[in-house]
């Protein structure tokens, strides 16, 4: 017996068919197949006990409970999962794929600033050094202190994002005024048009409140209902009890000049030509006034300017009755909007005769400014009707009762420098009834040699890439000497910034919902610090306080911390005797709750927890406007008290027309013969916040294709330009170019070009920058009258082949 | 006529020999030598009688008296191996219930100090898996030995061994290398899954996605 190599051989044979016949290659297979399951950086979920972390979603204001799972055990107290909370009346347990995605905004750190930081590169280099909080303090009080001293405090601007009315936001304005800036400004969105058109029409603002849940006729004049409007929890919970519970047929009738989502969804969709909403809103009037369907014991008893009238003088106005039987006939306005006169004549008569009509306004998520005399048109239409502090109308009713923060003392530097003009000259004869005006800051900056603003402080916002400015702000970002910025993300504004000081995430600190954008009802919620901070970075109104003390203007700021000043106001909460917990009654059906708490610390504690404060509305069949006829004015006698200035806001109407919502024809160039359309989609941020990575999975191929976005645009435009689908094509208009691939589809208005905001980014990081274009880079168009903001809502483009 | 001579016969005796000694040898590694090597053995940490704690907790059923200590949450997941402060409920750290050398030991190092038993877990699924008891258990109200077998009455807590491969229990491949099964508790392989579905006319909850999350 030799072991030769043939006999080798042979074992080695035998060996094979041997082993075949044993479990051990099957055994084998089946664990190595389940070993390349574990390998460590495959991501699996915790294991452990679930519990939840009550909280509130900040990530816009649309005020959706939350609960964050966290899993028993699991060390760094790590948060799994988000999901909406059953027990909140907003949004009934409902979560928007933004919100569901947030986790990513909390754990990808780089997507996030870590520390604070310097600038130690290139302007917009993004390259930045770790610095410690106490230097990078010092270093922003040494400038301000600097330009107090040279007596220019005016030159330091605050760019303040936050909601109005919220703590951060006043914290904000009380250091600019204790500094002695008059420059404060805000990044406007609807709420700002809707300002000014109460203001005109009403004698004050109100807070944005919709009775939607007791409507029966819901008439959306542009609003991304289902696609993100305002508090995507609320509305879409609303749309499925119309479509659901209710016994009773809620109709939507969509004004849209596309077939968006909530178009397609809607009982009716009205395919109009875009910006000419106005012409419709009064259109409908025109029918409702001339076949007598109005609501004639509302605008008798609680309106003006409705007939003719005589003033004080003896002149004889117009009325808005007689305004829109002369100038809005079903014809006439069919031929503006493109809306067939039939169609006019048969929605303004289901309108009238709803038992609940509201009209609602807001384009797509409500997060940008609209037309004033569109907003006006509108509220007219609900004031024909009665829809004004009426179940399912449009209420007007006070702010949310926080206590007032003191009087801001005053030293001779803030008194002085709190003389000097606005930069935006906001609240000038050119746009007398608005706060701040971000589009004139940037033109300044621009026209100007030497910047205006020596010191940008930027909070919660990202106007580099959110505002729809044709790239205005971003080119004015290079013109200031420096800038800071308290963004805990890495975007567009912050990385052209030379300081960072950065504020935690949503889901590590206390931040407040005042009254969830639209909602019937006042409501305060509070967000908590649900996880520990990750990273190195300050609440932004603790960092506000302590730069106050380091300026010596603690005087102005007699607390310790962010969560004292929410306390202080919150006693206003207190003594108003709302409720801090939901028994599942929705609000908007009840007229009275017992409150359900009896000291001011139940209640903080209750608040804390919970993070809700709520009470019914009370305003239903109360009627107190405060304009000068104390009426709700048709004709509005506030702007007839500025009627010199009707040319300097924009107006081109003369007389009295001018004071009455009416419909202005743009000036368009004539050799851009297309319309871009900006729209929102509810599955991608155009906000300033993010969109978490995860969401890009739920783009579909013909929006975003690897790097490029696309554009939507109808097969027979695209046939007269000879586009074919994906082909790649040029948007022109008269502020720049982008290119992007052509989409063809129906949906699309012929002659109309529709792109999607939130594309586009170069700041974030790989999932994020460098996929597709921003259309707001543009964005090209005249100011908007009376309010001043810029018109996004209709871009004159040329298309072209790239 | 075809004859053979001697050294062709002895080269073919000595073919077929280095064959099935080849052939053989692999049988054994196969069957007997590689389930050896293939599986670590550990004790747990503490010896645990099922067996003593069903004769002291309450319940009328053997599934209620299981149920005491794998408990389901209030949100219907399930607890699994119950951690401290379920034992806390009945064990004083202070004072043993019984004269077993181990509980002392359990109340000593573990119980007084708060500190969890690292117990081996005999049934643990990969994550890939979502698996509900309580789908299981208080739906179609399988008894726990439907897959667990006697564990719930042992004396002891057997030897835990764990695929070096894997990295997972062998109750989950079963103890036969082979995948024998006689009892429907002696695998709990995705098949098994599978043919008690099927036979109990849930053939849908067969889809990847069932499970696959």
């Amino acid at each position: 017996m030799k072991l030769t190599r043939r006999n080798f051989l042979l074992s080695l044979a035998g060996g094979l068919v041997g082993i075949n016949l044993t479990p051990l290659p099957w055994k084998l297979m089946d664990d190595i197949s389940i070993w390349t399951q574990n390998w460590p950086w495959v991501p699996v979920p915790e294991r452990g006990r679930f519990y939840h972390e009550k909280s509130v979603c900040t990530l816009c204001q649309g005020g959706c409970g939350i609960k964050i799972r966290k899993v028993d055990g699991v060390k760094d107290d790590r948060a799994v999962k988000i999901e909406g909370r059953e027990d909140f009346p907003v949004n009934r347990g409902g979560i928007c794929p933004i919100g569901a995605g947030g986790l990513q905004l909390l754990y990808d750190e780089s997507l996030r600033f870590t520390s604070p930081m310097k600038r130690a590169g290139l302007r917009g280099s993004g390259n930045f050094l770790n610095i410690s909080w106490d230097e990078a303090l010092e270093i922003l009080a040494k400038r301000i202190i600097d330009l107090r001293q040279k007596g220019s405090p005016e030159k330091i601007v605050a760019i303040d994002g936050n909601r109005k009315g919220s703590t951060v936001s006043l914290l904000i304005e009380r250091l600019m005024k204790a500094i002695g800036s008059p420059n404060y400004i805000r990044v406007p969105d609807m709420e700002d048009t809707y300002s000014v058109a109460c203001i005109l029409m009403c004698g004050r603002e109100y807070p944005l409140s919709f009775d939607l849940e007791n409507s029966d006729y819901i008439l959306s004049f542009g609003c991304g209902l289902i696609d993100g409007w305002l508090s995507p929890g609320r509305v879409i919970s609303a749309w499925s009890m119309w479509h659901g519970e209710l016994k009773e047929k809620v109709k939507v009738v969509q004004i849209d000049s596309r077939a968006s989502d909530t178009a397609s969804k809607a009982t009716e969709w009205i395919a109009i030509k875009p910006g000419t909403e106005t012409a419709l809103a009064l259109g409908l009037c025109h029918v409702i006034v001339k076949e007598g369907i109005y609501d004639r014991d509302f605008v008798k008893r609680w309106t003006f300017g409705f007939e003719d009238w005589i003033d004080e003088k003896g002149n004889i106005h117009m009325g808005f009755k007689n305004m829109v039987l002369k100038r809005y006939d079903p014809e006439k306005v069919s031929e503006i909007t493109g809306v067939p006169a039939s169609r006019i004549v048969s929605v303004a008569r289901e309108f009238a005769k709803a038992r609940a009509p509201v009209a609602i306004f807001g384009r797509e998520k409500g997060d940008l400014p609209g037309s004033t005399y569109e907003y006006m048109a509108i509220l007219a239409l609900n004031a024909l009707v009665g829809s004004i502090n009426r179940p399912g109308g449009i209420l007007l009713q006070d702010p949310v009762p926080l206590k007032s923060l003191p009087e801001v003392p005053l030293d001779r530097i803030a008194k002085e420098g709190l003389k000097r003009r606005r930069i935006d000259r906001a609240g000038e004869k050119e746009a007398p009834f608005t706060h701040s005006l971000i589009y004139r800051l940037s033109e300044e900056i621009n026209r100007s040699k030497r910047s205006p603003v020596e010191l940008l402080l930027v909070f919660s916002a990202n106007p580099s890439y959110t505002l729809p400015d044709g790239g205005e702000f971003k080119k004015a970002l290079r013109k200031i000497p420096f800038i800071v910025s308290f963004s805990p993300f890495k975007d567009e504004t912050a990385l052209m910034s030379d300081l960072i000081l950065p504020d935690h995430t949503y889901l590590e600190k206390m931040d407040e919902v005042v009254w969830p954008k639209g909602i019937q009802y006042p409501a305060y919620l509070l967000s908590k610090q649900a996880v520990k901070p990750v990273y190195n970075t300050r609440h932004c109104g603790d960092v506000i306080i302590e730069l106050a003390k380091r300026i010596g203007l603690s005087k102005a700021f007699p607390w310790r911390s962010f969560e004292d000043v929410v306390k202080y106001r919150a006693k206003g909460l207190y003594e108003a005797k709302g409720r801090v917990s939901w028994n599942g009654e929705p609000p908007w059906k009840i007229k009275r709750v017992s409150s359900d708490y009896r000291s001011f610390d139940e209640m903080w504690e209750k608040l804390k927890d919970g993070g809700l404060w709520y009470k019914p509305s009370d305003v239903y069949g109360k009627y107190e406007f405060m304009t000068p006829s104390k009426r709700f004015e048709f004709f509005s006698q506030t702007l007839m008290n500025y009627k010199d200035s009707l040319k300097d806001m924009g107006i081109k109407e003369e007389g009295d027309v001018a004071f009455m919502p009416h419909f202005e024809e743009e000036d368009y160039p004539e050799d851009y013969p297309y319309r871009m359309v900006i729209y929102e989609m509810i599955n991608l941020s155009s906000s300033w916040i993010p969109s978490p990575p995860f969401v890009y999975k739920t783009i579909f191929d013909n929006q975003l294709l690897k790097d490029e976005n696309f554009a939507d645009i109808n097969p027979k435009t695209a046939k007269e330009l000879g586009i074919k689908q994906g082909d790649r094509i040029l948007l022109t208009s008269p502020s720049g170019k982008i290119k992007l691939r052509a989409n063809l589809t129906h949906i699309a208005r012929p002659g109309c070009v529709y792109v999607a905001l939130g594309f586009g980014h170069t700041g974030y990081d790989e999932f994020i920058k460098g996929k597709g274009e921003n259309p707001n880079w543009i964005v090209w168009g005249k100011r908007d009258p009376i309010s001043g903001y810029k018109i996004w809502w209709s871009v004159p483009v040329k298309i072209s082949k790239a | 006529m075809l004859l053979w001579k001697k050294e062709e016969v002895r080269d073919l005796f000595e073919a077929v020999f280095f064959f099935l000694a080849g052939f053989f040898l692999a049988l054994i590694i196969g069957w007997f030598i590689f389930p050896i090597a293939l599986y670590s053995e550990h004790r747990q940490p503490i010896d645990f009688s099922h067996a003593i704690h069903l004769e002291n907790v309450e319940g009328d059923t053997l599934e209620e008296k299981c149920l005491y200590c794998h408990e389901f949450y209030e949100d219907g997941t399930f607890s699994g191996i119950p951690r401290n402060e379920k034992c806390l409920e009945c064990h004083d750290p202070e004072s043993p219930l019984g004269e077993d050398p181990e509980e002392k030991r359990f109340l000593e190092e573990y119980l007084s100090k708060g500190k969890e038993i690292p117990w081996y877990h005999y049934f643990r699924q990969p994550p890939c898996v979502y698996f509900p008891h309580i789908a299981h258990v208080k739906m179609a109200k399988l008894s726990c030995k439907t897959c667990h077998g006697d564990h719930g009455t042992s004396d002891h807590l057997p030897v835990y061994q764990e695929n070096r491969i894997s990295g997972y229990s062998r109750n989950i491949w079963g103890k036969h290398i082979s995948g024998y099964k006689k009892n429907t508790w002696d695998r709990m392989k995705m098949d098994d899954c599978a043919e008690c579905h099927r036979k109990m006319g849930h053939e849908e909850n067969n889809t990847c996605f069932t499970c696959h999350k």
